[in-house]
């Protein structure tokens, strides 16, 4: 049994203590929009933040955010519209659209830290996430116009 | 309820329909009218009364009483935009009102939704979104469909008011009556408008002309985007369905290779494992979590059999005896040539010069970020099942699930979900992750949600293949191109992943070898010939098809041709493109584009041109610079003009080019299959690394404006990467190299033998 609070709900999980938070969040709560790209750390559509700050959550074990605070994209505003998913629509950053939801926690996670970041802060701190379409200037180009209307 | 309605004489029949006669085919004349939840009007003829009463004028469009205008979407979606761009034809010649539109994905096998550009893989149209022909084959009766039903509700609104019906105009979702300044909604006539006896016919010549269109050729939100923002997009590995469990499959690691003995004792006590399955060719085991399963997986203790054929695999043997079949000019497979114009024969027997070269090709993995997975749930009798899979084809997704449970096609009822990136992977007649989940749902009885873990997803892809490429050019004493042939030793791809599409293909595999025609430029004697070799991994369509592997050697060959002659790679291709001015325009924007001559600090250039898609046509230059320390190189913007006829969305196709050329340089430097003693090498994105942001270039693309047909875009942008690239390493190094991928260590091993004074371009 794990407890934490996802999305500003406290739940108790029936998981074992070394199961990884990805499967916690997606199978056993249901929360798909994270998603699953590789398990080990590599490509980031998994990610999540808790208590603030991004993590691969298939490299997370769920006793380890005993007591945390997780977001996951479904809770990273109320209404889908942070600025960064409206500067994500308006620049139609997402082509299949896999990898968006851990670009987007990624993002967040920069502007939450730096709200006015440079091209080269905003590459370097990307660079943990894979996007296969290509979808990489979109991803810079929605972030400078989410940084400008923050 | 559907209503089946007998057509007149001077109707096409649907048998007609089926086989798309002529290019005036009334779409709609299908013997479908769907009229839906409709009361009897006074003639008999259903009235639409009910709020939510629609009126369907032919197969792709319903119109309802409340407004709402539902399009069926033939194809998938899977970033590219089709789903969006192929329904906002139909809307445009509708005149609708975009908000109005709902669209649905064809969840069926039905080969009246099936695109006419795919009637030759089985000898009717399939549903099948693959080699950019979506927009491409549903363009056309699109419009004709929407056309029609937009003569439909002018028919039913003269009829309604009792006015002429050339009196009668439309706007978005209304229709308007001048004269009277009456107007009423598509919605209002619909409720009042009874299904004729005859549905109107259209021909294209009443289609809206290019100035009149509201949507077509703007940008508009692609209608899946909002959801990709937010996590509500629900892709196959998403599905939840009551009473399901999960399964993780320990696979064969060596493909044809069997369980002899299973030790699962391990597994089944671990905490949540329910089930353990054999399958031919790996074990399943089965759980109420996706983590006991994984868990269990590694517990099993599995004896394969040891007989298997690609036990013999040597990637570096295999590459070489490819090689030697591509330059062996004797030697010949029994399958058609892929192309052959004038003599070439002759050519070669009165060059004053032959130039050849040879190229090698590695095998690419597609990559996809979601790994193949399926949930199905199937009957007890194990004769008919529900399926949930991210496809890339609704048709082969149905006949290829019939045909693994031994039953009909019409006992499959499949969902169609968001795909987390396609490129080719999820094409298959076969596709191993549905069988997967409908073997283990069959023997647990439960619906089974199966996931592969990526590290499955790379050891059991299905690659772009092996190739070695011979190719020789027969110069004339002035120096003319009079004779080019192109030699692609690689195996047949149709013949292992779509068996039926082979049987239909007369020899001619056009997954293997699509690029390796010569068609824009003025050399008269050409031949290609695919030299069908014995394949070394499961294999699979990539992204572009085969134009990555074919472009890159013929227009890599282009440009030691350029060299032999002495002349500039451009001004050499807009020269040969003399007699192709699609061809020579794209070529010569993409020089102004890259200000071709202009030389830069530490930096050079290279191109390259290619079709794809139909007519579509494109040139890319690269810029790059290499440390020649470390071998690494480096591109830093590519350019690129392209001709795909009307452009639909300025913005997508940008998009698509963007994440065309990103894909096409990724596999250029870095990408790199290989298979030795059946076993794949390679197992996560550690080991298949793919390009991150920080390596991308800038991109700038422009598509030349024309009131052509559209062509296909989602490919287009990738033919040209590798040869552009190796074109401008030659030009910064003097070092030709003829295999991809370019990785550090091969260009480093290539600068090091270079010769010490070696000609710089
Ligand atoms: S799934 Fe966690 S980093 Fe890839
Ligand atoms: S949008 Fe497809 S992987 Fe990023």
């Amino acid at each position: 049994m794990a407890t934490f609070t996802i999305n500003g709900r406290d739940v108790d999980v029936d998981a074992h203590p070394d199961a990884p938070l990805l499967w916690v969040i997606r199978e056993h709560l249901k929360l798909t929009g994270t998603k699953f790209g590789c398990g080990v750390g590599q490509c980031g559509a998994c990610m999540v933040h808790v208590d603030g700050q991004t993590a691969f959550s298939c490299r997370t074990r769920v006793a380890d955010v005993e007591g945390r605070e997780i977001t996951t994209i479904e809770g990273l505003s109320e209404t889908g519209e942070h600025p960064l998913q409206q500067a994500w629509i308006a620049e139609e950053v997402p082509q299949c659209g896999y990898c968006q939801s851990g670009q987007i926690m990624r993002a967040a996670n920069l502007l939450a830290m730096n709200p006015q970041p440079t091209r080269d802060e905003i590459v370097a701190h990307m660079s943990t996430n894979i996007c296969r379409c290509g979808t990489y200037s979109r991803i810079v180009r929605a972030i400078e116009r989410a940084a400008q209307e923050v | 309820m559907t209503r089946e309605r007998t057509l007149g004489k001077t109707r096409p029949t649907r048998r007609e329909f089926l086989q798309g006669v002529g290019v005036t085919f009334v779409v709609g004349a299908t013997g479908i009218v769907g009229a839906c939840g409709l009361e009897p009007g006074d003639d008999g003829l259903p009235l639409a009364s009910a709020p939510d009463a629609a009126i369907s004028p032919n197969a792709w469009v319903s119109l309802a009483a409340d407004g709402t205008i539902t399009i069926q979407f033939g194809g998938t979606e899977m970033g590219q935009g089709s789903m969006t761009s192929v329904p906002l034809a139909l809307a445009e010649e509708l005149d609708a009102d975009w908000d109005d539109v709902r669209v649905e994905t064809v969840a069926e096998h039905n080969p009246v939704y099936g695109n006419p550009a795919r009637s030759r893989d089985l000898g009717y149209p399939i549903l099948y979104t693959a080699g950019s022909a979506t927009v491409r084959g549903y363009f056309t009766p699109m419009r004709q469909a929407g056309a029609q039903a937009r003569k439909f509700l002018l028919d039913s609104a003269a009829e309604q008011w009792g006015v002429p019906v050339a009196e009668l105009s439309t706007e978005p979702s209304r229709v308007v009556h001048g004269a009277s300044g009456q107007s009423a909604s598509y919605g209002e006539i619909v409720a009042r408008a009874k299904v004729p006896e005859y549905l109107p016919e259209v021909d294209e010549s009443e289609f809206k002309s290019h100035d009149e269109f509201r949507y077509l050729g703007k940008d508009l939100t692609r209608l899946d985007v909002p959801a990709k923002t937010n996590g509500s997009a629900e892709y196959g590995i998403d599905v939840q369905v009551p009473g399901m469990v999960y399964a993780s499959i320990l696979r064969t690691p060596v493909e044809g290779e069997s369980p002899v003995a299973v030790d699962d004792a391990a597994a089944r006590a671990i905490d949540g494992v329910t089930d353990v399955v054999t399958l031919p060719y790996g074990v399943a085991v089965v759980g109420e979590t996706v983590e006991a399963t994984i868990w269990g997986k590694a517990a099993l203790d599995v004896t394969w059999s040891e007989s298997s054929r690609f036990r013999a695999t040597d990637h570096a043997r295999d590459l070489d005896d490819y090689e030697a079949r591509a330059r062996d000019l004797d030697f010949h497979t029994d399958n058609p040539l892929w192309q052959e114009k004038g003599d070439v024969d002759t050519a070669f027997a009165n060059a004053e010069r032959v130039i050849e070269a040879t190229y090698r090709t590695d095998p690419a993995y597609h990559a996809q970020m979601e790994p193949m997975n399926a949930t199905a749930s199937v009957s007890e009798d194990g004769k008919s099942a529900e399926i949930w899979v991210s496809t890339q084809t609704q048709s082969l997704t149905v006949l290829g699930s019939a045909e693994a449970l031994e039953t009909t096609p019409e006992k499959i009822a499949m969902h169609p979900m968001y795909i987390g990136g396609g490129y080719g992977r999820r094409t298959e007649y076969r596709q191993k992750y549905v069988d997967d989940a409908l073997f283990v749902s069959r023997a647990v009885g439960k619906p089974v949600k199966v996931i592969w873990s990526r590290e499955d997803d790379v050891k059991d892809g299905a690659f772009r293949p092996l190739a070695a490429q011979y190719l020789r050019a027969a110069l004339d004493a002035d120096g003319n191109i009079t004779g080019l042939e192109q030699r692609v030793a690689t195996p047949t791809v149709l013949g292992y992943m779509n068996e039926p599409r082979w049987a239909h293909a007369q020899g001619r595999d056009g997954i293997a070898m699509n690029g390796a025609q010569t068609t824009r430029y003025a050399i008269p004697n050409v031949r290609a010939e695919h030299v069908i070799v014995d394949r070394c991994s499961r294999l699979a369509p990539w992204r572009g098809v085969a134009t990555s592997y074919t472009r890159f050697a013929n227009e890599s060959f282009m440009d030691e041709l350029a060299h032999t002659l002495g002349a500039d790679p451009l001004e050499f291709r807009i020269d040969l493109a003399r007699e192709n001015p699609e061809g020579r325009a794209v070529l010569e924007e993409v020089g102004r584009m890259a200000n071709w001559s202009e030389p830069r600090d530490g930096r050079w250039l290279g191109v390259a041109l290619s079709d794809y898609g139909g007519s579509s046509v494109s040139a890319g230059v690269a810029e790059i610079s290499v440390d020649e320390t470390t071998g690494v190189v480096r591109v830093h913007r590519f350019w690129m003009a392209i001709d795909a006829g009307f452009i639909l969305s300025p913005r997508n196709t940008e998009a698509q080019m963007e994440g065309t050329i990103i894909y096409g340089l990724s596999n250029a430097l870095k990408e790199r299959i290989t298979v030795n003693g059946g076993v794949v090498e390679q197992s996560n994105f550690y080991d298949y690394q793919v390009m991150r942001m920080n390596e991308v270039p800038e991109v700038e693309v422009r598509a030349l404006t024309n009131t052509r047909p559209p062509s296909g875009i989602g490919e287009l942008g990738l033919a040209t990467t590798g040869a552009a690239v190796a074109n401008a390493l030659f030009a910064a190094t003097g070092v030709r190299m003829r295999e991809l991928p370019m990785t550090p260590d091969r260009v480093l091993t290539a600068l090091t033998a270079r010769e010490p004074g070696a000609p710089r371009a």
